[in-house]
Formats: C-alpha cells, structure tokens, sequence
C-alpha cells in the first residue's frame, strides 16, 4: 500500500505543477517592468514589485473597452443559449414526436461543425445583415457552438430525472409549459447552471469569430484586443501578462464556486452518453 | 399558450395515450433552434459550397470555375503540407492527452483527501481562454531567458549554455504547439476517465483481485475495458476539435516558421483574408470534412446508443 | 456641378497669381454645407502622439465648419484586410489613408473618386510631390489620391558598436553584411544583424528594397509582368538566405513578429536592423520618461549612440520601399465635397508642421511647400536629416512599372518573403524557390491583368 500512496502523492504533485506553473509563470512577470523582463532581471521573483503593469493596462490601453465588450457578449451569448437550450432540451428530452431521433442527433452533429469552416460564409451573411463590426455579429454568430453543446448537455440533464413529480404536475391542472417551469427547472437547477456556465466560459474565450467579425479595435472583445497588443511596435510584455491574469481570474473565481456542478455536468454528457 | 381547457383535454388525453400529440408543443419549444440551425449554420454551410466552386476573390464579384479550387488544392504542395502538419498535430495531442489523463484519472481515483480540490486545480487550463494558453506557452518557449521559461531554467541550471530557440525550427515549433493543445486539453481527459473510472463497480476488482490479478493486471483488464466507451468518445471528440482548432496555432506561430504549423482552419484563414481568395480559402476548409463526417459519424454512432434507449 | 465649381475656383487662383496662393497659408476650401459628417480612416502607427495629433487636425477642421469627423482607425498589420473587407461589405469610409499599393488597387476595383481636377488645385496651392512618388496616386494618367507624407524605413546601427570594431558605417548591403559578421558576438548574446523575412512592412519593404536595389523587379516599366529568374535575382536570394545560413542572426529571426527586431535592436541584442523611424520615438520616449540620474544616461548615451542611416544601396541604385500615404475618397461618399475640403485641410503646410512636431520624424512630407515648412524640424540631428531625406530614395511598389492592382497583389501575397522562407526554413535550393515565386507572380499578373 505504502508504495502506491508515494506515487499517488507523487502524481499529484507532478500534475499540480504542471497546471500551476505556466500560470505563475505569467503571474510573475506581470509584476516585473519592461527592463526587468527585457534585461533577464530578477527572473523567478520580481524584485522590486511593481503594479505598474496593471495599472498602465487600465489606465492607458484599450483593455477595459475590451473587457466590458467581452462581458457584455458573454452575458447576452449566455441568456440567449440558456433560454433556448432549456427549451429545446426540455421538448427532446421529455415530449414525444416524430423525429425526435433525428433532432438529437443533428444537435449532437450542429456541436462538431467546425467554425473553421463557417467562419467565411457566415461572413458573409453578417455583413448582409450588416451586423459585421459590431457585437451584434458575436450575438448571432455565438449561439451557433453554444447552443449545441447547452442543449446537449440538457438533454442529459433532463433525462436523468424522474418524470413522476412532472406528471403529477400535470394530473393537477398543468400546462406543460407550467410544468417546465415549475417542477423541471428547478430540479435541473445544477445542469442549467452549468450550462450557463460551460455558455458563459465559451463564450468569452472565443477568438476566431470576434477576430474576423469585428474589425475596429474599440469595438473588439478581450482575446482579440490581446492579440493585437501583442503585434505593434515596441509593446508591453508586462501589460500583456497582467491582461492575460486579469482575464483569466473572474473565470477561474466563478469556477470555485460552481466547479462541482460543472464536473457532473461534464460527467453527465461524456459518460451517460 | 395553452388555455385551461386545453390543458383538461390535454391531461384527458394523457391518460388514455401518455405523451401523445406533442408535436405541436414541441414545433413551439423546438423553433428558436431550428431558426438558429438553418439561419446561422445551415445556409451558411450551403453558401460556404457554392463558394468553393467559385474564385471570389474579395472586392472582385465572383465567377464559377467547377472544381479549379479543388484541383489546385489537390496539387498544391502547400496544402499537402498543412493536410500532414494537421494530422501529426491532431493525433499527437490526441495520443499524449490519453496518456496523461489516464495517469491524472488514476492519481485522482487514488485520492482521498481533497479529491475535490486536485480535481478543480487541474481543471483549470481547461476553463482558461485558448488564447491565453497560446500566448503563455510562446513564452514559456521564448528564446530571451527573460521571457522563456524553459530557457531561463535550463540555463540557470547549467544544462545550456546558449539560449535555444525552441520554436524557430518546423519540429521544435510543431512540438510546442503540441504541447500548448496538451496542456489545455488532458484535463478534460483525466476529469472524464476519473468519472468513468468511479462508475466501475468495486465488486468487478474485488473479483479480479481473488483470482490473483495484481494491480498492473486489474489496471489492464478492469479498468481499461470499463473505460472503453469514454476513452472513444473523448479521442473521437477531441479529435474532431483539433484537426479544426485555429487558436493556439495562430496565436503561436501563425502557422510559422514558413508553413510548418500550418493547419487547416489557419490555412484557411490565411489564404480567405490575406490573400484574400475566398473561394480557395473555404475549399481548404471543405477539405477537412469527409474527416470530420467519419469522426461524427463514429462519436453519434457511439454516444446515441444509449440515448435511443 | 461639382466639377463646375472646382475648374471655376482654379481658374480664378490662377488669375490671381501663384504669388497670390503663396500668401495664403492653407488651401481656400470649397463651400460644404453645414452639418456635414464623415468617415476618415487613418493609419495608426506606432507613434500615439502622431495619431492624436492626425485626429486633431481632423477635429479642426470639423470645428471650423461645423461638421463632423468620426476618425476610424487601421493598424500595419490589417490595412489591406479592413479595406477589402469594407469594400465587399460596401460601407467603406468618407476618407481614407491609402498605403502605397492601395490607390492602384481600390481605382481598379473602381471604388476611388477621380480627383485629378482637385489634385491640379491641391498642386497649385501646395506644391507637387516628387516625381518618384507620383506613380503612387496617379493611374491612366487620372489622380486618384492626394499624397500626404512617406514613412520610409532606414538602416540602424549601433555606432559604439562599429566604433569598437573599428568598422566602417555600411552604405550597401554587401557592406551591411560583412559589418554583421565582424560585429558578431554570438556568445554574448549579441548578432550583427537582426533581419526577419516576415509577413509585415520590415519584411516585404526590405525584400523590394534589396531587390530594386539590385535591378530585380517582377513588373516592367509599363506594369506588365516580367520573369525574375534571372543572375541578379540570384544575388537577392543569396543575400537573404547568407544572413541566416551564416550565423549572423538571433536563430528565431524568421519567426519573429513585426516588433520583434525593434525590441532586439533597442535591447542591444543586434547591430543593425531596418525599420521605420519609431525606433528613434521609442528611445526618446524612454528618456522622456526617464526618472532616476542612472536611467537617464543610460538611455541619452542610446540616444546618442543609435544612427538611423539611409537604408543600404545595391549594384543598381539605392531604392527603398516605404508606405506612401495618401487620401482618397471613396465613390460611397455622401459629400465628395467635404471630404475633398477635408483633405485639403490635412494637406495645408500648417496642419502638416503640426502634425510632424508630434510625429517624430517619422513621416517625410511630399508636398513641395509642405517640405519646405518642416526643413528646420528635420534638421534637428544627423537622422532627423536622414528621415528628411526620405523621399529621394522611395520607390513604390511594382518598380520599375507603376503602381497596379497586379503589383500590389504580389505585394500582399507575401510570396516575396516566403520565397527566402522556403530556402531557409524548407531547405529548397534557390533556383527551386524563385521558379516558385515566379510562377506565383505569373498567376497573379494572368488573374489580375495588367
């Protein structure tokens, strides 16, 4: 027994500092200046420490422009695919009618259609609509990986639970919409916070799209913006660093709270099936 | 929506034929998708074919050729570059995600305490921002021993003497691209065998262990074959994203240096908005789907087996 | 009507007398009406004070007549991309800044105004651009775009450097190399050359200006295509593919972005590098906001230290590519007017001078009486001079042919830097990569005519 637990701590502290250092790694150097970096200064430990980075980021780029952009997008990505994942889970997963088969599978099939090969044409299309430029092209454009997935993993969700108290519902007088409502969301409670979560994440990581659809860079979300800092003249790692710790901590804050119902979330779609 | 007397008549209905006549319910609760679907993925993927029977280049209107496009793909040695680069990119991520989320799985099966917490910390890559994990990477790989994680530390521990260049060269580039797409990927690996691992019920190791089995043997024919439904959704899921992904390579090395990285969605982009040829540039995506259909087709086969039940 | 009032207006300045027009200190702009409101787009490069003070002088002029501007910017790295893209969207700007290849290629998708009564009037009141720039903006003999200013590259060095070495500044690029092997100093980190062949200005400006230099150019003088699978094309090659079989480059170089060389040539890390004039701004900058005494010596000894010398000369001439920005007004304006009067306003030698003390040397005017006024701002060091000399040595994109769509094209395709790319990267033979890049060329000037 003994040996196997020095491996299992071994292992774990293996994979712990393989997630955790490349994260330190641009932690670190998000406190150093431009000298420190650029002159291999106080490498591990920025030394002095300064903060000038995150303020600088604020103060004089076009990051909170970005990031209000990117909140924005997710917010509305986020309502939009909840709403219509819920309701299109719900009539999948619990109504019966021709095609339903058929329904679940393109939905699984919607998922895998790579934006790789839609980008151009859906270019196309928005710019007709003349949404291009604009947030509006990630509204409309968003929903067409989020959905999928959501209602995926709603699907699942709803299946897994027990039909009994709907029905009751229903014996009383309910619609099914009532029912829906009433009875099913508030069980669903965990799978619909994931989802929102799993839309909310995608959504706001989500680089091809917001690079192609929206040309000006004041109207642009935060990976893109990044993006361009990176490729100008003389620039700033440091603000580069700090942008990517900033971006990544309200993320990874919302993940503390809700990471266990993401995980049965995911669990419930990869091994239910 | 319904009125009361419906709903009467509805319930009437239900108990003598339970759950029938819902069409109707489910055309409504179905429609925003089926907007979205054929809006925004269908007739996009409609107009994304005629495109690549066409030469549309951007400010220019557009002429049908046939199959010039695919003619010249097909002959074209840069495309046969990114065809290679993506498979070698795509399967070896694949591989070393499957190893290191099986390694992940069984570390976190053999913990107790604080699974939990293990489990959240090494979820993290896989909640950050692809572009983040792209650009993290390219420096931890950078050449100047400021930025470059790997060549700061090799060289403070004496094992360089010069700072190398990892991602100047096509192998070393692909490699760190790989790596990148690993490191982002293999938890969602590990979280998912760990799942999967603790749906296997106990009495099957019990079993093994009284007919002798160590645990190498237990590993062999109890877990791996109790993981076998998850291990081929995942490879196959996984494998349908990469051989698509645009992020990390584009944001590493824009499919540099020359045309080592080069896949097919930043080919793709490359050729559509720099060279500004649509109509090749869809083609090259175009390309990529008969893999993609036999992928999807293999992961519906698999994952809807259960849910026709 | 238009056209009416314009040919009136220059009759009428040219009755008065061409002193008449000297006195006046910018151009009498024609009469818009009130309220009007349009579209700029302009270039951001990598100087903000410059791109505040551009929008600035747009804001003027908005305020002086009551209009209004909504300036829209494009970066190096997406200024064709975003002008295609809003030509196929069809909401292309008011006004925009055209790069070199720009006006060629936009008249020939038929989207620019013919200006060339208002250019004639421009000329009169401001004076003519050099005759090396005119290709730029005119095309069949009509003007398309009024040139404003050029923003070339030049040669840097570090002076302490050769001075150590006891090597001479080099003037041509055969010089250049042999300067980067005798300052190299791979042990120390530090190269004698830092020169990427990548998909921005410093690299496809370099290749042209190597090429022209040395008599190479894939279109003829009338703008049709020309094969250059030819002895001195071989010698380009060598050149670009030499400095990195030879070890006299960081080994990354290929990879590196379009700021990179910047940051490697201000950390000390190479000797020389091409660039436009933002590596001057940026030390200056630095000691601008230098704080501590230490800091502060460090950073005027690199002031002083770095040379910003003309961009290195071949066997056939020195030729060096740079942006040639001008103004044109898109078919889709609303107002040709204003936009014209608009134009006339950024042109002005006042606006100009304006702008230019913000800019850091960094663009060189074209027009006559607008270089005349910047004279004593350019004479402020040896490389001001130098930045101020820019316009000799400009050639445009295409040359010796003027300016097309087809030479643009070739340009964006980046099959001049990927050329030397495969050689080094691929490991093609020289010959295998110009018959490449020549058959991309051929297949560009087949499609596009010309």
């Amino acid at each position: 027994m003994k040996p196997w637990k020095i491996a299992t701590v071994l292992g774990l502290v293996v994979f712990a500092l393989i997630v955790l250092v490349p994260f330190w790694w641009i932690a670190t150097m998000s406190f150093k200046t431009y000298e420190q970096i650029q002159f291999a200064q106080s490498i591990y430990v920025p030394r002095p420490f300064t903060w000038e980075n995150y303020t600088g980021l604020w103060l004089e780029t076009r990051f909170p422009i970005w990031f209000r952009n990117s909140v924005v997008t997710a917010m509305v990505v986020t309502i939009i695919t909840t709403v219509i994942a819920c309701l299109s889970g719900y009539a999948v997963a619990r109504l019966r009618f021709p095609g339903r088969e058929a329904i679940a599978t393109l939905i699984l099939v919607l998922y895998l259609v790579p934006p790789a090969l839609l980008f151009i044409p859906l270019y196309r299309v928005l710019a007709e609509l003349g949404a291009t430029n604009s947030l509006m092209a990630l509204f409309l454009s968003y929903p067409t990986f989020t959905v999928p997935f959501c209602t995926w993993l709603l699907i699942g969700f709803f299946k897994a639970l027990p039909t009994e108290l709907e029905e009751a519902a229903l014996v009383d007088g309910a619609t099914r919409p009532q029912a829906l409502v009433r009875v099913l969301l508030p069980l669903a409670a965990p799978g619909i916070v994931a989802s929102a979560i799993f839309a909310f994440t995608l959504s706001w990581n989500e680089f091809l799209y917001a690079l192609i659809f929206i040309t000006d860079e004041t109207a642009t979300t935060v990976p893109v913006g990044l993006n361009l800092l990176i490729y100008g003249d003389v620039f700033h790692w440091g603000q580069l660093m700090a942008a990517s710790v900033i971006t990544t901590v309200p993320v990874v804050a919302l993940y503390m709270f809700i990471h266990r119902w993401m995980v049965e979330g995911l669990a419930a779609g990869a091994v239910k099936g | 929506m319904l009125s009361r007397a419906d709903a009467g008549g509805r319930i009437e209905a239900s108990r003598r034929h339970p759950r029938r006549g819902d069409t109707g319910t489910a055309i409504l609760l179905l429609l925003p998708l089926l907007v979205l679907v054929v809006g925004l993925i269908v007739y996009p993927i409609y107009r994304a074919v005629w495109l690549s029977f066409t030469d549309k280049l951007v400010g220019y209107p557009e002429r049908f050729v046939g199959l010039r496009n695919y003619i010249y793909l097909a002959n074209d040695d840069a495309f046969h570059t990114v065809v290679r680069n993506s498979l070698v990119f795509t399967v070896s991520s694949v591989a070393l995600k499957i190893v290191t989320g099986l390694a992940m799985a069984l570390v976190l099966h053999a913990t107790w305490r604080w699974r939990n917490f293990f489990r959240g910390l090494m979820l993290l890559p896989w909640i950050t921002s692809t572009v983040i994990i792209a650009l993290t990477w390219r420096w931890m790989f950078d050449s100047f021993p400021g930025r470059g994680f790997f060549n700061s530390v090799l060289l403070d521990l004496g094992l360089l003497s010069r700072p190398v260049a990892f991602m100047a060269t096509p192998e070393g580039a692909m490699l760190a691209v790989v790596i990148a797409n690993w490191w982002r990927g293999f938890p969602f690996f590990g979280v998912s065998y760990l799942a999967g691992m603790q749906s296997i019920p106990g009495e099957l190791y019990e079993a093994a262990s009284v007919d002798g089995a160590g645990s190498w043997r237990r590993f062999w024919h109890v877990t791996l074959p109790g993981l076998k439904h998850i291990i081929i959704v995942t490879t196959l899921l996984t494998f349908i994203f990469t051989i698509n992904d645009f992020n990390i390579i584009y944001v590493m090395t824009r499919g540099g240096p020359g045309t080592a990285t080069q896949v097919f969605a930043t080919y793709s982009y490359e050729v559509a908005f720099n060279q500004l040829r649509w109509g090749r540039g869809v083609t090259i995506s175009i390309f990529a789907v008969p893999l993609l259909i036999a992928g999807i087709a293999l992961v519906s086969r698999y994952l809807l087996r259960e849910r026709t039940a | 009507m238009r056209d009416r009032r314009l040919s009136r207006r220059s009759l009428l300045t040219g009755a008065v007398g061409a002193s008449a027009a000297l006195a006046l200190p910018r151009v009498a702009a024609p009469q818009i009406k009130k309220g009007a409101n349009l579209r700029l787009w302009i270039l951001k490069t990598y100087v903000e004070p410059t791109n505040k003070a551009v929008e600035a002088a747009a804001q003027r002029w908005a305020q002086k007549h009551g209009a209004q501007v909504t300036v829209e910017y494009f970066t190096f790295e997406d200024m064709q991309t975003k002008y295609v893209a809003a030509i196929e969207n069809k909401n292309t700007p008011d006004v925009g800044q055209l790069e070199t290849g720009a006006p060629a290629r936009f008249a020939g998708m038929g989207q620019l105004l013919d200006l060339t009564t208002f250019a004639r009037q421009v000329e009169g009141d401001i004076g003519k651009a050099p005759a090396n720039v005119a290709p730029v903006t005119v095309l069949g003999g009509k003007t398309y775009a009024l040139p404003w200013y050029i923003m070339p590259a030049f040669w840097y060095v570090w002076r302490d450097e050769f001075e150590k070495k006891k090597v001479k500044l080099p003037s041509t690029f055969e010089d250049a190399k042999a300067a980067a092997t005798a300052l190299n100093r791979p042990n120390d980190n530090f190269y004698g050359l830092g020169q990427s062949w990548n998909r921005t200005a410093d690299g496809y400006g370099v290749m042209q200006g190597l090429m022209y230099s040395y008599g190479v150019g894939w279109a003829n003088k009338d703008g049709k295509y020309q094969s250059i699978k030819n002895a001195k094309m071989q010698q380009v090659m060598k050149w670009a593919t030499d400095i990195y079989k030879e070890g006299i480059q960081p080994a990354d170089t290929l990879s590196w972005t379009g700021s990179q060389n910047n940051e490697a040539f201000i950390a000390k890390k190479i000797a020389q590098t091409s660039n436009g004039p933002s590596i001057t701004f940026a030390l200056e900058n630095a000691l601008a906001k230098a704080t501590d005494a230490k800091d502060k010596k460090m950073r005027e000894d690199a002031v002083a230290n770095h040379v910003a010398l003309p961009h290195p000369a071949g066997p056939d001439g020195r030729r060096c590519w740079g942006l040639a920005l001008s103004f044109g007004v898109f078919k889709t304006a609303k107002d040709p007017e204003a936009a014209m009067s608009l134009i006339a306003h950024l042109l002005s030698p006042e606006e100009t001078v304006r702008v230019m003390n913000d800019s850091h040397g960094q663009f060189s005017p074209v027009l006559d009486k607008a270089r005349a006024a910047t004279r004593d701002y350019f004479g402020k060091n040896e490389n001001y001079r130098n930045f101020g000399r820019a316009a000799e040595w400009f050639v445009a994109t295409g040359w010796p042919g003027p300016v097309t769509a087809a030479a643009a094209e070739v340009q964006a395709s980046n099959v001049l830097t990927d050329a030397p790319a495969k050689v080094i990267v691929d490991k093609w033979s020289v010959d295998q990569a110009i018959d490449w890049a020549d058959k991309k060329i051929k297949e560009i000037y087949d499609t596009l005519g010309a």
